[in-house]
């Protein structure tokens, strides 16, 4: 590319900088335009349906129903992307945060195709392999998405008698919720935690609850904070020192 | 004053016909419209990897494969989540499902968004009460649960890249704490909160949990990993067929 053998070594460093500057600033501002606007489209449905169907739902109804979502879930809005920032890098959070699945699906493809390449993770060589691979989950899981949710689900829902349909309705979210379970000990392997959880979600269901059944709506919330509370003040302080210590 | 441009939305939105409401035309084309930014964020991704592929020591080719590899890994998870998707389409609707389930967020979080969301306006999810007003408002949280989880990321992934990952190293201690206890005590207490609504439910609620747990034992046979990330739909249809069994001997005219 350069004139001189000698400029050329110096030319290239300075031109893969630029290069990789350049990537850089393009997948950060696409990379936010694109999730921007993902976000947008998001909110729109719902908004749609609440201002221009006729529905009868009022704005403090919504915000109740936000705050008590955000009682439950802010801790969690913030630590996600915290943990995911250093395995991911910043292009990938883009792709990541509006794809999702982010463990279960985009981790695991970005690990097979930096081993098959043999990239280490948190290189340049890495990063790329990971933003290639996310892209490549990406279509995959927009094309099953369409063609069995989109296309073959609908239609076999449209099939089902709606007495079933019904029935299938009313039990969905024990039979989700009693998986979840199972799947956030597993996954989280805190045995004492999992143990003050169990305690606090019953004290609130069964003692708290019936004491005070107006505060029905804010039950999850209380049995959050209360968990993480007692689990804080309750925690292992020798084995917490000695993992400082190391 | 609500501009009302659909039939399908009964006069107040207190009919239980949610599915109406759920699968209007606007909701579809949002959802499509997600597609397509996904589509459009992945192709500019991709011709910026491969222009600067040669600075980061990486070949054109090598990105391609690393996309096929992306590609044939996801197969897997990917039918996972239909399937999970589709156990959830008759309370949300194929558009909200999509968007909801299908991408931005997860079934765990989106249900307990939703349910909890419900509960505040007095209702049940998926039980008699579960009107269009509350699918409405049930989805307007789940979605703005999703947007806080974007805006946390739009926030901090400059933050963070500016000043390393500082954030996540001020008290190790507290991050090894709070984010489990914040994840267990909100399942748990969504979970438990089933446990007097019927026994019906418990059984529901007892045959998903031995389900994932044993999905997840077999799981951990290297021959089986598939199984932990089937776990979920295999999980959640089992818990569907014990209620349908359950609720129709005991009141088999239902």
């Amino acid at each position: 590319m350069s004139v001189s053998t000698s400029v050329s070594a110096t030319g290239t460093a300075a031109g893969s900088e630029q290069q990789l500057a350049e990537f850089d600033r393009t997948t950060s501002r696409w990379g936010r335009a694109t999730m921007l606007a993902g976000l947008a489209i998001s909110m729109a449905g719902p908004l749609y349906l609440i201002f221009f169907t006729g529905l009868d739902i009022s704005a403090g109804q919504l915000w109740t129903a936000f705050a008590a979502v955000a009682a439950v879930f802010a801790i969690i809005w913030i630590v996600e992307p915290v943990t995911y920032f250093p395995i991911l890098g910043p292009a990938a959070m883009y792709q990541a945060f509006m794809i999702g699945n982010i463990s279960s699906k985009l981790l695991p493809s970005a690990l097979v195709a930096q081993n098959r390449i043999g990239a280490q993770p948190g290189t340049r060589r890495g990063d790329f392999a990971a933003v290639a691979a996310i892209c490549g989950a990406a279509a995959i899981h927009l094309l099953s998405l369409t063609v069995f949710v989109g296309i073959l689900g609908t239609w076999l829902i449209s099939m089902i008698p709606p007495q079933i349909i019904d029935v299938a309705r009313l039990y969905i979210l024990p039979s989700v919720m009693g998986a979840v379970i199972v799947q956030s000990i597993l996954t989280i392997k805190q045995p004492r935690i999992t143990l003050i959880a169990v305690a606090m979600a019953v004290l609130v269901q069964f003692v708290l609850l019936p004491l005070a059944p107006g505060i029905a709506f804010l039950t999850t919330g209380i049995a959050v904070i209360a968990t993480i509370a007692v689990s804080w003040l309750a925690r292992d302080r020798k084995a917490a020192t000695a993992a400082a210590a190391k | 004053m609500p501009l009302t441009l659909s039939r399908a939305v009964s006069a107040a939105g207190d009919s239980t016909d949610v599915l109406a409401a759920a699968n209007l035309p606007v909701l579809w084309i949002c959802a499509a419209g997600v597609f397509a930014v996904i589509i459009v964020q992945s192709v500019i991704y991709m011709k910026a990897a491969r222009k600067a592929a040669p600075a980061a020591g990486i070949t054109s080719a090598e990105i391609g494969i690393s996309f096929r590899s992306g590609a044939v890994a996801a197969i897997g998870p990917s039918l996972a989540v239909v399937m999970v998707a589709i156990a959830l389409l008759a309370v949300f609707g194929t558009p909200a499902v999509l968007v909801r389930i299908g991408l931005i967020g997860s079934a765990a979080y989106e249900t307990g968004a939703a349910s909890i969301a419900a509960g505040t306006a007095g209702a049940e999810l998926g039980g008699p009460s579960y009107t269009q007003n509350i699918f409405a408002i049930a989805f307007f949280a789940m979605s703005m649960g999703g947007a806080m989880w974007m805006l946390a990321t739009l926030l901090l992934t400059p933050l963070m890249k500016r000043g390393g990952t500082k954030l996540a190293k001020v008290n190790p201690v507290a991050m090894a704490i709070v984010p489990g206890a914040a994840l267990l005590g909100a399942f748990m207490a969504l979970g438990i909160a089933e446990v007097p609504k019927s026994m019906v439910h418990v059984y529901a609620l007892a045959t998903s949990a031995a389900v994932m747990g044993l999905c997840a034992f077999v799981g951990r046979n290297p021959k089986h990993t598939w199984l932990r990330e089937w776990g979920l739909g295999f999980a959640i249809v089992a818990g569907l067929v014990v209620a349908f069994m359950a609720h129709t001997a005991a009141a088999p005219a239902a």
